[in-house]
């Protein structure tokens, strides 16, 4: 892990600023703890030895007001920065995942941690580390500096004590990594047992053991203490023995400065300018180290988020299509073998899932036209994929899809319900822009509008997640309506009656004929009607290697 | 466009009857105490080692400007010994008293969580299930894990520094007392000024951190929602169209840390503000006194103390921001842990709690040895548990000889108390009927087959099995009947056989490669490269969904229990998978009486009868899932 990964400011523009912002904010309070401290030494100096204390009296003042006022600053703006930088980074993540292809993205655990946890991780990162980090960069060469300036005998001890700290801490580090390592597994191992059986509790209560589990945990915590405190009881030796460190050089300083002093070598005011300095120096870098433990999480989160952001594949998949503002033109569209307008066309198609045994879909070949096509064949014959390469969601391994310059629209198996209301699950996607009367339009064409106008939200009708509150079919309706408001030039459906008894299958397979009067309609599916009706069908044959 | 309403989150837990939703819970359950901040033997040991270092650094400061000052004078050096001696103690005492008390601090906080993760989970063992939200009980269940952590962790992160600086301020006022008394009315005034504005800002946290964490939930759940959404978003071109989702929920995060960022800046600089006034104050106060009633080195001693509290309460803001993490941890996890059992007569026997808790106990003293012993044995041991439990044994073995029948007579029922989600119904289930609940979702499916299951006691009406109201049979007899399927089945870290093994604790090995054979899992068994030793679970990879789902069917069928419920156990598959995973099950499962709750078609070819449950809209609305607040 890197203490800084300058890729954060190099390729993430909005982190410039805050990154910039808070190493000027540090430089300033830097400068202010110096003077602060030379107007509290000469205040010192005035009272003992007699002499007006007002004058150093109101430097220290000022120079205190001045390090409040750039505290609070620092403190507030960088809270907003790590606020910025993380939901910035979320935005640029989801946005690179929802522009890719299926097979770009992380795995869905991965993918799901990484945009919740894993950004949010990064705000402790910018809001707490990076300012220490900055402070550690510019307070100690500003003080030996001050401290050659005022006492070259302090500023040359502290020159050659300075460099012990982080040597230390790495030597401590390298001799420790090894055991520590070792003792991750059984830790982590132990950490995770109660969230596990937590987490099964159901399962537990369920088979009846759940209370056979109070004395494992209870057995498992005690574990988990002694094996935590011997791990701790390192990190705080090392800390301890780096505290030491420190403090011995400042003793250092301070007997130097003493004997001077006491042999009349040297006034009071920059002896005690040098042995107030001293600290000043050596505090940041140890702090920098006890901050860049807490935020080790932000710190790898943010370089997974750097590394998946720079990811873009060599033959991403082109899915401009899919994001509203841009012009449609992709890779895997060739309009001069399409043989007629608005049909698709796939020739000797094979596609692999990644990490797959084999081929999903192998060497296939289709032509489909303008009208109702179905697709049938065995269960993971790959019909799915087929659909999904159509749509350009994925790339065939070998072959090439030919479709039309015009609007796709897939409805998926689950179709995507947010927890929003009609209107605003009605306008997603290529709808965006229909108006209310468009809107009801499509309802009362998929036969919604009755339900949807007897509530008093009207369009605004909230739905639950994933369509709670709605059964199958009104469920299947409302995709079929949204995909009437996309009016794409090429409609892709996937088993979009599956779920759904006779009667609603009837009137979602009219609504499918109707749909397929002025458009390539590709249907996928199991139901007999739906076949009999289409104007064509094509087949996929069973894969000729069955796997697991 | 708006953000994604609340109630697709993760449920929210029904709140206890009649009970204030947090603090009050003690009320129900005096014997479990509300944790919170404590202060006892350990701790207040770590206190006062704490204190003691952060005195040693306070005295550090002092003695060294005493030393400097006195120096200067040029005195003879043996009069400057004490003095250097004092300053080297310090100075090695600080490091040393620091490290003493973290050990001891962070000991005493792990000890505290041992304790009271067995406390939570034997509370949360009566409210498993039907108290623990409808949907992603699993997340729940990990929200509660993470609170109970957070509410541990406080004693360090706040009680030790609390105790600690007050110490190290009592100490130094007690010593300017000693030598000037209107210094020590300075250093004084400063400490409750520090005081006062540490516990201003605690208020404020408490409030500016439930606005973030409110905020950043729900940035999280939008980008959740997107996440898993992604290629179903891309298939209708809405790929940008949720941009304006996380816009939202982006911009209160941005505006709950900048409100936070703010109080947390105005505390550090309000601090500040007051060491200087102390330090001007003491330097007025003191000028008069110098070289008269007055030595010029405790002079810049009392000088400097101020400075050095300051550099001792620099870490009370983040103290205070993990004291209103913890509260609210702890509050959240009372308003779990103190719901009132959604089924009468809990199935909590105190007997086994007292024996329990002596095991606990009496192994602490060998487990220092093998504390770091083998992870393989400590995942088994977590699952097995020694041998068979007596009165489950009888049970599982004479099951499938006695299915019972099933009657419901009027039955109503609610999530939560005093609301009606179902109901009246009545329902036969004759022994090895295949019946299937169907209806739209939020219909009450689910509330019905937790009726069945006794997860949740009907309102009104009566439950029989064979005859006999269900409320007079012991829960743990009548649930003994029941291996229940849903659609969230975990697989626990240990091995296959294990994980299946815990649904009948005496099964064979060959019994469990028939489940799992029965279940659909014959190719899939075979592949594992260690057989039935192969781990599972960290975080199930290189398990699918659908084998996940048949894991599970597995584990009910090698339970040998007479009625199967299954909630939706199909409900994350796709369509091919669900038809091949229910024509399995339903093959597997002759004899036995089958309860399905599907909102999809699927399986249902197999039941011999269909019930329909709800399907009036109006009723089954999002709110009416007791997920919503």
């Amino acid at each position: 892990m890197k203490p800084f990964d300058p890729r954060l400011v190099r390729e993430h523009p909005k982190a410039r600023p805050a990154v910039l912002l808070l190493g000027g904010l540090g430089v300033l309070s830097g400068i202010a703890t110096v003077v602060q401290v030379f107007a509290v030494a000469r205040l010192v100096t005035r009272l003992v030895d007699g002499g007006g204390i007002a004058g150093p009296l109101s430097w220290a003042l000022g120079a205190f007001a001045a390090r409040a006022a750039l505290s609070a600053l620092t403190e507030w703006y960088a809270a907003r920065a790590g606020a910025a930088v993380s939901t910035s980074l979320r935005a640029a993540l989801l946005a690179s995942w929802l522009r890719r292809g299926a097979d770009e993205r992380p795995e869905r655990t991965t993918a799901l941690t990484l945009a919740t946890q894993g950004t949010s991780a990064v705000e402790p990162y910018v809001a707490k580390y990076l300012p220490t980090l900055v402070q550690a960069a510019v307070l100690p060469p500003l003080v030996v500096a001050c401290m050659f300036a005022v006492d070259w005998v302090s500023g040359l001890i502290a020159v050659l004590t300075l460099p012990l700290l982080p040597f230390f801490a790495a030597l401590i580090g390298a001799t420790t990594r090894d055991e520590t390592a070792k003792r991750w597994e059984t830790l982590s191992r132990l950490s995770g047992h109660f969230l596990d059986v937590v987490r099964g509790l159901p399962t537990l209560v369920g088979y009846g053991r759940a209370e056979k589990q109070l004395s494992t945990i209870g057995t498992v915590s005690e574990k988990h203490r002694v094996a935590t405190m011997r791990t701790l009881r390192l990190a705080f030796m090392s800390s301890a023995a780096l505290e030491l460190l420190a403090t011995l050089s400042v003793a250092i300083v301070a007997v130097a400065v003493g004997l001077r002093l006491a042999h009349g070598h040297m006034e009071l005011l920059p002896g005690l300018t040098a042995i107030l300095l001293a600290p000043e120096a050596y505090w940041p870098i140890r702090r920098v180290g006890a901050e860049f433990h807490n935020a080790a999480d932000g710190a790898e989160a943010l370089t997974t988020v750097l590394d998946e952001l720079a990811a873009t594949p060599p033959d991403h998949v082109d899915l401009a299509q899919l994001t509203p503002k841009s012009a449609p033109e992709g890779v895997s569209r060739d309009k001069s073998t399409s043989p007629e307008p608005g049909s698709v066309s796939v020739a000797d198609v094979s596609y692999a899932y990644p990490g797959a045994s084999g081929p999903a879909l192998e060497g296939f070949s289709a032509d489909f036209t303008s009208g109702l096509t179905a697709v049938t064949g065995p269960s993971g014959a790959g019909k799915t994929t087929l659909l999904d390469l159509i749509a350009g969601l994925r790339v065939p391994s070998t072959g090439t899809v030919s479709r039309p310059s015009g609007r796709v629209h897939l409805v998926t198996q689950t179709p995507f319900i947010a927890a929003a209301s009609v209107a605003d699950n009605l306008r997603l996607g290529d709808g965006r822009d229909a108006t209310d009367d468009q809107l009801w339009a499509a309802l009362d064409r998929v036969g919604l509008r009755e339900l949807v106008a007897s509530r008093p939200e009207r369009l605004g009708m909230p739905l639950g997640d994933g369509g709670f509150g709605l059964s199958a079919g009104q469920r299947a309706r409302l995709a079929l309506a949204r995909a009437i408001l996309a009016d794409p030039d090429v409609l892709l459906l996937d088993e979009p009656t599956a779920h759904l008894d006779p009667a609603s299958a009837g009137l979602a397979h009219d609504i499918i004929r109707e749909l397929a009067a002025d458009r390539t309609v590709i249907a996928v599916t199991h139901r007999s009607e739906l076949v009999d009706a289409a104007d064509a069908v094509v087949t996929v044959p069973a894969r000729k290697a069955v796997t697991a | 466009m708006s953000t994604p309403a609340t109630q697709g989150s993760p449920a929210q837990p029904t709140p206890r009857r009649g009970a204030a939703t947090t603090e009050g819970g003690t009320r129900h359950t005096p014997a479990l105490r509300h944790r919170g901040l404590t202060f006892r033997g350990p701790l207040r040991l770590a206190g006062l080692l704490g204190g003691l270092a952060l005195a040693c650094g306070v005295a550090l400061t002092a003695t060294s400007g005493w030393l400097i000052v006195q120096a200067s004078s040029r005195p003879p050096v043996l009069s400057l010994l004490v003095a250097i001696v004092a300053v080297r103690t310090f100075g090695i005492a600080r490091p040393l008293f620091r490290y003493w008390e973290r050990l001891r601090s962070h000991d005493a906080a792990l000890a505290e969580l041992a304790a009271a993760r067995v406390d939570t989970y034997r509370r949360l063992i009566p409210l498993t299930p039907a108290r623990l939200g409808r949907r992603a009980r699993s997340d729940v269940l990990s929200a509660a894990v993470k609170d109970l952590d957070d509410e541990v962790e406080a004693q360090v992160r706040v009680v030790v520094p609390l105790v600690a600086s007050l110490f190290a301020g009592l100490v130094a006022i007690a010593y300017a007392a000693s030598v000037h008394l209107p210094a020590a009315a300075a250093i004084t005034a400063l400490v409750l000024l520090l005081a006062g504005i540490v516990w201003l800002l605690a208020r404020l946290e408490d409030s500016s951190q439930r606005e973030g964490l409110e905020a950043r939930a729900q940035a999280h759940r939008v980008a959740a929602l997107v996440t898993t959404n992604a290629h179903e978003l891309q298939a209708i071109g809405a790929g940008g169209d949720t941009d304006v989702w996380l816009d939202q929920a982006h911009e209160r995060v941005r505006r709950a840390a900048s409100r936070q960022g703010l109080i947390r800046a105005l505390a550090a600089a309000l601090m500040l503000v007051c060491i200087a006034g102390a330090t001007a104050g003491i330097a007025l106060l003191v000028e008069p006194s110098v070289g008269t009633t007055l030595s010029r080195p405790v002079a810049a001693l009392l000088l400097l103390i101020p400075l050095a509290l300051g550099e001792i309460t620099a870490p009370l803001p983040e103290a205070m921001g993990a004291l209103a993490r913890s509260r609210a941890a702890a509050a959240r996890l009372q308003g779990l842990v103190t719901q009132e059992p959604a089924v009468a007569q809990a199935s909590a026997p105190d007997r086994s709690f007292a024996q329990l808790g002596t095991n606990a106990r009496g192994e602490r003293a060998q487990l220092g040895e093998n504390a770091g012993g083998g992870t393989r044995q400590l995942a088994e041991s977590a699952l097995r548990e020694g041998s068979p439990d007596p009165s489950f044994a009888h049970l599982g073995t004479n099951a499938p000889g006695g299915v019972p029948r099933l009657e419901l007579r009027g039955v109503s029922a609610g999530w939560v108390p005093g609301r009606t989600d179902i109901g009246p119904i009545d329902l036969v289930i004759e022994p090895g009927d295949h019946v299937a609940l169907v209806g739209p979702n939020g219909a009450g499916k689910s509330t019905l087959l937790a009726v069945l299951a006794r997860h949740l006691d009907p309102s009104g009406g009566a439950y029989l099995i064979d005859g006999e109201p269900a409320d007079a049979r012991p829960l743990e007899v009548t649930r003994a009947a029941y291996a229940i399927v849903d659609d969230e089945p975990h697989l626990f870290t240990s091995t296959v056989r294990e994980n299946l093994r815990l649904a009948r604790p005496e099964a064979s090995d060959a019994e469990i490669e028939q489940a799992l054979d029965a279940a659909g899992l014959r190719a899939w068994r075979t592949h594992l490269r260690a057989g039935l030793e192969t781990m599972l679970g960290e975080g199930n990879t290189g398990v699918s969904g659908g084998e996940r789902a048949r894991i599970a069917i597995a584990r009910a069928l090698l339970s040998q229990r007479p009625v199967l419920l299954l909630d939706e156990p199909v409900a994350h598959l796709d369509h091919p998978t669900a038809e091949a995973v229910l024509a399995d099950l339903f093959a597997a499962s002759a004899g036995r009486t089958v309860v399905m709750v599907s909102h999809r078609e699927e399986g249902t070819q197999y039941c011999g009868r269909i019930v329909p449950i709800g399907g009036r809209l109006e009723e089954a609305g999002p709110s009416a899932d007791g997920g919503g607040r």
